[in-house]
């Protein structure tokens, strides 16, 4: 699971994360949204020990990730906004690479690799290197990557980004099937469709802070818009409705 | 085209004044470092331009055959330095996408990437030759407007030598987009560059400079006076300054027309080119490697991150072509050992102590290559190895070690064989080769702990990880560190001589223990403070 305390993120001047708290429990799918700028990205590499807090604690799977950080990125998942992998591996390279360096037996390697090339359907071009695919294809790469060795905890940073509707699909089949196993889902996306359908709590980001967090239900209730869609929702509460007078001068 | 421009010196303005109080006296710390290389080199120069002075007859005709060989040597760097940056920049760059998709004419993208090559391929190497021209100066007392004439001339001459590299790559990606095709050609045309400068080497121009080769003093003297590779620019740019120095100005004048002329009219010829040959190039690199590759064997008491450096770094194909010159580099440096006219036993020996110093600039230059930019090559993909459960101090080690190995093998080649061919004597051959494998790791080690003290994770091609202020201080810092160990080691080098010269007396265990104490600070902070400071970067960096 994931715990956060007290979270803050300062660049300069600018508060990019302010005092977030929150807790992911196993098998726990949390949508994470806001507009562009919110910080979401900021809290995603900071719950994946890519960045370091101002202040705060994050605790993965039990690990505290400024003080355990290996133990606790062992036990992680992270699937980034943008799928860079090395050009110069081949794809079922990088899934060895990625095996090897998350401790996956050498027999379970053999033997999941070529599944999970077919599953992905990438393997007809598991053999090419990584510079030939798509953003796609980088993107099911790494996905596969994190099926290779179910981790503890996942974090995904718009995963959705770059699939075909088939992939999306299955992608969004794979976060159920992990989260049913007990992974704990952190999933950041701007689909707000794919948050209502996948997610069992959703938190709303604004300008650094939390300001809504709850079961859809509860989010509604906080809103008052009984029966009203995410999207309804998720622009009454970040202010979003401003755009429709803009609209009138198009 | 003034767009284009705009854009460039507003990135570089907002870049400048988005550094941090701490960054920007960091990066004055360094430049201020970086600026006392430049004055040592300075003083070297001048010293060396005021012993020419003094040679009575032919110091003048010494002084400027030597300016002409510094204007060679820099324009065929630039020659070299633009073929490796051209392919990156104009068929690479990260806003290509972006700028091939706007409405701006497809000429005035080439020249906005053109302009961005020649800058990357030339500003180093124009500012390390700015010491020479100032002990120039100062030397022959020119005044500084012979600095703005010095400047008047490079531009065009290094803008020629900067087009080649331009004109090579249009043409290559033009003729073969397939990248197969290319990446043959591609190593194929270094592979002609090392045979053209082994040959270069191995026809012995020395002899040329060495007045007991020639006949007659009357041949020394002519070959003083011809030029040095007449149709080159770099010669037309020493003619141009000599000119100048003996009060000709109309001939600096034509001279320095010439040179612009032809660097208009080539350039010129370049963006005519580039209307029709750019897009179809671009077009064909956008394709990519098609090859059908088989999973490589990985073997299993291998490191992960070994392998994955192993496998990316021998598929680059730029990689290839550099190990060729580094090949060639290797046999050239040998064969001038051997041919140096050494009849002393105990010059030979001097000589291979000083061989310390020579191969330890060579290593030094070859981490700067490929040390130091191995932390910023994982590039974008940094996350991978930043979300894995690995500490950063494992993966500065495993590039440790994939670097020094080769390292520790050209040193040894260069070490080992240089106290054969110079039959030193068995305490110098020991003293140096250990050395020189220990400057080896500890230049590894700083290039590790630079590369990731500085690190440049969305830089376009490796030659601005090089030339960038990082690799800079590194080039700085690795020569500081080769220096000292010289001058640590050459008081038990000093002690030993003595003792061959008859000094029953000459060991002074007291000097020993001060060089010996030295000398361990020296690699204790070498090995040590580049590699801490770094790690701790890397890891508070965000992916």
């Amino acid at each position: 699971m994931i715990e956060i305390s007290g979270l803050f993120k300062r660049f300069g001047d600018l508060v990019a994360v302010n005092d977030l708290s929150l807790r992911v429990e196993p098998g726990e799918i949390f949508g994470f949204l806001g507009p562009n700028g919110a910080g979401k990205t900021t809290t995603v590499r900071i719950i994946s020990g890519l960045l370091k807090p101002t202040e705060g604690r994050v605790i993965v799977a039990g690990y505290d990730m400024a003080r355990q950080p290996v133990e606790a990125k062992r036990q992680l998942g992270l699937v980034p906004d943008e799928p860079f992998v090395y050009p110069k591996l081949t794809g079922a390279e990088f899934l060895r690479f990625v095996g090897e360096l998350y401790g996956v037996a050498l027999e379970s390697q053999r033997k999941r690799i070529p599944e999970l090339l077919e599953m992905f359907e990438l393997g007809p071009w598991g053999g090419e290197l990584v510079e030939s695919y798509s953003h796609g294809m980088r993107q099911k790469l790494v996905l596969a990557g994190i099926v290779l060795r179910e981790p503890k905890v996942l974090v995904l940073d718009e995963p959705m980004v770059g699939l075909d509707p088939k992939s999306a699909r299955m992608a969004k089949e794979i976060f159920t099937t992990l989260a049913r196993r007990g992974t704990a889902v952190f999933m950041c996306t701007h689909v707000l469709e794919i948050a209502e359908k996948l997610c069992h709590r959703i938190g709303i980001m604004t300008s650094g802070s939390m300001i809504a967090m709850g079961s859809l239900e509860q989010l509604r209730r906080q809103a008052s818009s009984e029966g009203s869609g995410l999207e309804e929702l998720f622009l009454s509460l970040t202010g979003g409705q401003e755009y429709l007078s803009l609209l009138k001068h198009l | 085209m003034t767009l284009l421009i705009r854009r460039r010196l507003r990135s570089a303005w907002n870049g400048f004044f988005a550094l941090t109080g701490w960054e920007l006296g960091r990066n004055l710390a360094f430049t201020s470092v970086g600026i006392g290389l430049l004055a040592a080199i300075y003083l070297g120069f001048f010293r060396l331009l005021s012993y020419l002075e003094t040679v009575p007859l032919i110091g003048e005709l010494l002084l400027w055959k030597l300016t002409a060989m510094m204007m060679l040597a820099t324009f065929m760097m630039v020659v070299v330095s633009s073929l490796l940056t051209a392919l990156s920049t104009l068929y690479y760059s990260y806003d290509l996408k972006f700028l091939m998709g706007s409405p701006i004419g497809i000429r005035k993208i080439f020249v906005d990437k053109s302009l961005e090559s020649l800058f990357f391929a030339s500003w180093m190497i124009l500012l390390l030759l700015v010491p020479y021209m100032a002990a120039l100066i100062q030397v022959k007392g020119y005044g500084w407007s012979f600095l703005g004439a010095f400047l008047w001339l490079a531009a065009p001459c290094l803008t020629l030598g900067g087009s080649v590299g331009l004109a090579f790559t249009l043409a290559l990606l033009y003729l073969f987009p397939s990248s197969r095709t290319r990446d043959v050609i591609w190593v194929g045309s270094s592979l002609s560059l090392t045979a053209v400068y082994g040959l270069v080497r191995f026809s012995q121009p020395e002899r040329l400079i060495r007045p007991d080769a020639l006949m007659l003093i009357v041949e020394y003297l002519e070959y003083l006076q011809a030029p040095t590779a007449p149709y080159l620019p770099s010669w037309w740019m020493t003619a141009g300054l000599s000119s100048l120095a003996q009060g000709r100005p109309a001939s600096f004048a034509a001279y320095g027309a010439l040179l612009w002329c032809c660097a208009a009219v080539f350039y010129g010829a370049l963006v005519w080119l580039s209307g029709r040959l750019y897009f179809q190039g671009f077009s064909g690199a956008q394709e990519g490697g098609s090859a059908k590759r088989t999973l490589a064997i990985r073997p299993l008491l291998e490191p992960a991150l070994f392998w994955k450096e192993r496998l990316t770094f021998f598929r680059d194909v730029k990689h290839w072509s550099q190990i060729l010159m580094i090949a060639g580099l290797v046999f050239v440096y040998l064969f001038s050992i051997r041919r140096l006219p050494l009849d002393n036993a105990d010059l030979r020996s001097l000589v291979s102590f000083l061989n310390i110093g020579a191969a330890g600039f060579v290593i030094a230059a070859l981490g700067l290559r490929f040390t130091y930019p191995s932390i910023s090559l994982e590039g974008r993909s940094w996350w991978v190895l930043r979300a894995a459960p690995l500490p950063v101090d494992l993966v500065m080690r495993q590039k440790l070690l994939f670097s020094a190995g080769p390292m520790t093998l050209i040193a040894l080649l260069l070490g080992a064989t240089t106290n054969y061919l110079l039959e030193a004597d068995r305490f110098t051959a020991w003293l140096s080769l250990g050395s020189l494998l220990l400057i080896t790791w500890g230049l590894c080690a700083m290039g590790i702990g630079f590369g990731a003290l500085f690190p440049l994770f969305a830089v376009e091609n490796v030659h601005q990880i090089e030339s960038s202020l990082g690799g800079f201080i590194y080039m700085a810092a690795s020569l500081f560190y080769v220096a000292a160990n010289v001058i640590i080691l050459s008081w038990p080098m000093n002690m030993h001589f003595q003792e061959r010269f008859g000094n029953a007396a000459a060991w002074d265990f007291r000097l020993l223990c001060i060089a010996a104490a030295c000398w361990i600070a020296l690699h204790g902070l070498a090995f040590l403070l580049p590699w801490s400071l770094g790690r701790r970067k890397l890891e508070g960096l965000a992916a």
